[in-house]
């Protein structure tokens, strides 16, 4: 019975993390977005929560936990503060419209299960199919990094890649090792808090945050 | 405990500056560190050339083989120098009044050599990937150092994009982590092990993996297309971080390219790797061509440069064979040597003329007689003339191409052709003519450009002889690539 659903739960959970990306391509409302990145933490979250009690694996139990407490809590509330701080609430028009982008989403998707076939085709793993699940979340996470004009927008692009990237690991093997995960999550934290300067420092420059207001560096 | 005590150093020193307050206090730890550094890092590499051995810490979290201890010796070395470099000038670019820039300077200059230092010296790929991320969170706010837009927009922009980049080159190592656990039940995510299972390892599955790790560490390495953050954060960077940057950390990069290949070419043989590396390769050196043509800004100039000889190690590696690999890592040193060299006394340049426009760079050897000297022999070196270093080692690469791959050879020859002419006629434009009116004669950082008499020896040396030392340390190196 449990091994039944187990993979059909893995499924159901990663679905719901991609969907939250494919929401943060048509959100403009920048708390929005940042709650678009806790939901789909969370979802991340509960996904390692459910592989670690079927792997009975003490230390994934407590990755999940770590993530939780980063992704859904600590790196939200960090962001809202900034989104306080320069007092824009909306966000500009992206480079490319929502129709558009959700089309190359589409795209995107289809890429990924071509790409990752190798992966599903020789994984015993139960968790193996939900695998172009993931890497679909990467890509995206990386498209809206390339296509958003807002530097905040572009850091939650960079954090749900990050999500996806821990998924994948999650779903491949069951998570990388215990020391790699607790080194990956500082860096995410420290990358996060450099960002969050520059997020203050471009506004003091430009007075924008639109990253399209840079472009002087050529050739 | 040797290991340990290596990457206590820059450690422990990083964190002493952030706490103090006193400026010749901080100076001083930062110029022991270093040269501490550099004298454990030469122990570590002379105990694992002597005896042929590797030297392992902490659980097998670090190792050092013959591959590590050469890149040790690179960062150290060069760690060393561009310290001593430094202190004279950041006195000059940041003075009493700018204390908090100088101590964010020296604190992160030692955690940036700590990240290096860990990324070569571990077995497990993925702390290794932790620390290679770790060198641009070092670096980012070195780039934005003066805090101009220029170095606003290239710190952003080195910030985003490498992370992006080298997250790819996290799928690739959890691919071949994965890789590695189906094939031969539970392994760790060790190079050592990986590359003992290597021939038992789903060739699909690392097929795939090695696109990812290329793309991933070839974007911290600047290879093209990846490289677009390169020139200007390298640019931007205070004159001792450019020189690491482009000297040593691109190497790091390369480094871990190069253990990923090594594991690869046992289980698809030769010929993926080196049809990539190739590619890759010859597409750098091509677009740093392009762009070195016409440069206006002689920091962006020496930057290209690198995406170049980047490029160029590339090459070597995807030639293959004994001389091919050889080459690739003699080549490792002598632009290591030359770059950092350039990009320090670009410093001085800039602490003298204000402007990093090659155009309102003029009559330099009339100015500053040894500094402009000096630009101008190390600007031979880096475009490969002898009796320099790369000559040698170029001319290593492009034999083993002309054997392996001679129609890739002949272009990339054709290439570095272009460089020369591009380069050289840069640096006349700032040798020659009439210094400004207002121009005091004389040298800028008189006495902070005596070490780098250090590289000018080594790459003398180089270029004329093949030290046995440095014969056999590369051979040990190739042997532990090996299957």
């Amino acid at each position: 019975m449990v091994i039944e659903i187990f993979p059909k739960l893995v499924n159901l959970l990663a679905s719901l993390a991609l969907g939250t990306a494919f929401l943060l391509i048509a959100r403009r409302n920048l708390r929005g977005q940042v709650r678009l990145f806790a939901a789909q933490s969370f979802f991340v979250s509960i996904l390692a929560g459910v592989i670690a009690v079927f792997a009975s694996s003490a230390e994934l139990f407590a990755v999940a936990l770590g993530l939780a407490l980063l992704k859904v809590f600590i790196i939200p509330a960090i962001l809202n503060r900034a989104v306080s701080r320069i007092g824009l609430q909306r966000s500009v028009a992206p480079y490319l419209g929502t129709p558009a982008a959700l089309l190359v989403c589409g795209v995107l998707v289809a890429t990924a299960f071509y790409v990752m076939a190798p992966i599903t085709a020789s994984n015993p793993l139960p968790t193996a199919d939900a695998v172009p699940i993931a890497f679909s979340g990467v890509l995206i996470g990386a498209f809206i990094t390339v296509i958003r004009r807002r530097a905040l927008t572009q850091i939650l692009g960079f954090l749900m890649l990050e999500n996806g990237i821990f998924l994948l690991a999650l779903l491949v093997t069951y998570g990388v090792p215990f020391i790699v995960e607790i080194g990956v999550f500082l860096d995410v934290l420290v990358a996060v808090l450099i960002m969050e300067v520059f997020i203050y420092r471009i506004k003091e420059n430009f007075d924008s945050i639109e990253v399209g207001e840079m472009g002087r560096l050529k050739g | 405990m040797m290991l340990v005590t290596l990457l206590l150093i820059p450690a422990l020193a990083a964190g002493s500056i952030a706490l103090l307050r006193n400026r010749v206090l901080i100076e001083v730890i930062h110029a022991l560190a270093a040269l501490a550094a550099l004298g454990v890092g030469m122990a570590v590499a002379i105990t694992v050339w002597r005896d042929k051995t590797e030297i392992v810490g902490l659980d097998h979290l670090l190792r050092a083989d013959a591959l590590s201890v050469l890149m040790v010796t690179v960062v150290t070395l060069l760690g060393a120098i561009s310290a001593m470099y430094g202190l004279g000038y950041i006195r000059v670019e940041f003075d009493a009044s700018h204390f908090k820039q100088a101590r964010i300077f020296f604190s992160l200059s030692q955690v940036f050599i700590f990240t290096m230092l860990l990324a070569v010296t571990t077995d497990n790929l993925g702390v290794m990937w932790v620390a290679i991320e770790a060198t641009t969170l070092a670096t980012v706010f070195l780039v934005n150092l003066h805090n101009t837009q220029n170095s606003l927009e290239a710190a952003y922009k080195y910030l985003i994009l490498s992370s992006v980049g080298i997250a790819l080159a996290f799928i690739g190592t959890v691919l071949m982590y994965y890789a590695g656990s189906v094939g031969s039940g539970e392994i760790a995510v060790n190079w050592t092990s990986l590359h003992a299972a290597a021939s038992r390892l789903n060739p699909q599955v690392v097929r795939l993996a090695f696109v990812f790790i290329l793309v991933g560490y070839g974007t911290k390495a600047g290879l093209a297309p990846m490289h677009t953050w390169l020139p200007d954060a390298h640019s931007e960077a205070p004159a001792p971080i450019s020189a690491l940057m482009s000297g040593v950390l691109l190497n790091v990069g390369l480094y871990a390219l190069i253990r990923f290949k090594s594991v690869v070419d046992i289980t698809l043989g030769p010929g993926y790797s080196s049809r990539l590396l190739t590619g890759i390769g010859l597409l750098s050196l091509g677009m740093a061509a392009a762009f070195l043509l016409s440069q206006r800004n002689y920091k962006r100039m020496l930057a290209y440069s690198s995406v170049e000889h980047m490029g160029i190690i590339c090459l070597g590696l995807g030639f293959g064979g004994y001389w091919g690999v050889f080459g690739a890592l003699l080549h490792v040193i002598n632009h290591a040597l030359s770059k950092s060299l350039l990009f320090m006394l670009s410093g001085s340049i800039l602490v003298k003329y204000r402007t990093t426009d090659i155009r309102r760079v003029r009559g330099l050897l009339r100015a500053s007689p040894l500094t402009g000297g000096a630009f101008l022999a190390g600007m031979l070196a880096l475009v490969g003339l002898p009796p320099f270093g790369p000559f040698i080692s170029e001319f290593i690469i492009f034999r083993a191409g002309i054997e392996s791959n001679p129609s890739v050879a002949a272009i990339g020859v054709a290439l570095l052709v272009v460089v020369f002419a591009g380069m050289l006629a840069s640096v006349n434009q700032m040798l020659y003519g009439e210094p400004p009116d207002k121009l005091a004669h004389g040298e800028a950082l008189k006495w902070s450009i005596a070490p780098l008499a250090v590289n000018f020896v080594l790459l003398i040396t180089l270029g004329l002889t093949l030290p046995a030392p440095i014969a056999e340390a590369l051979k040990q190196a190739i042997a532990v690539l090996g299957g």
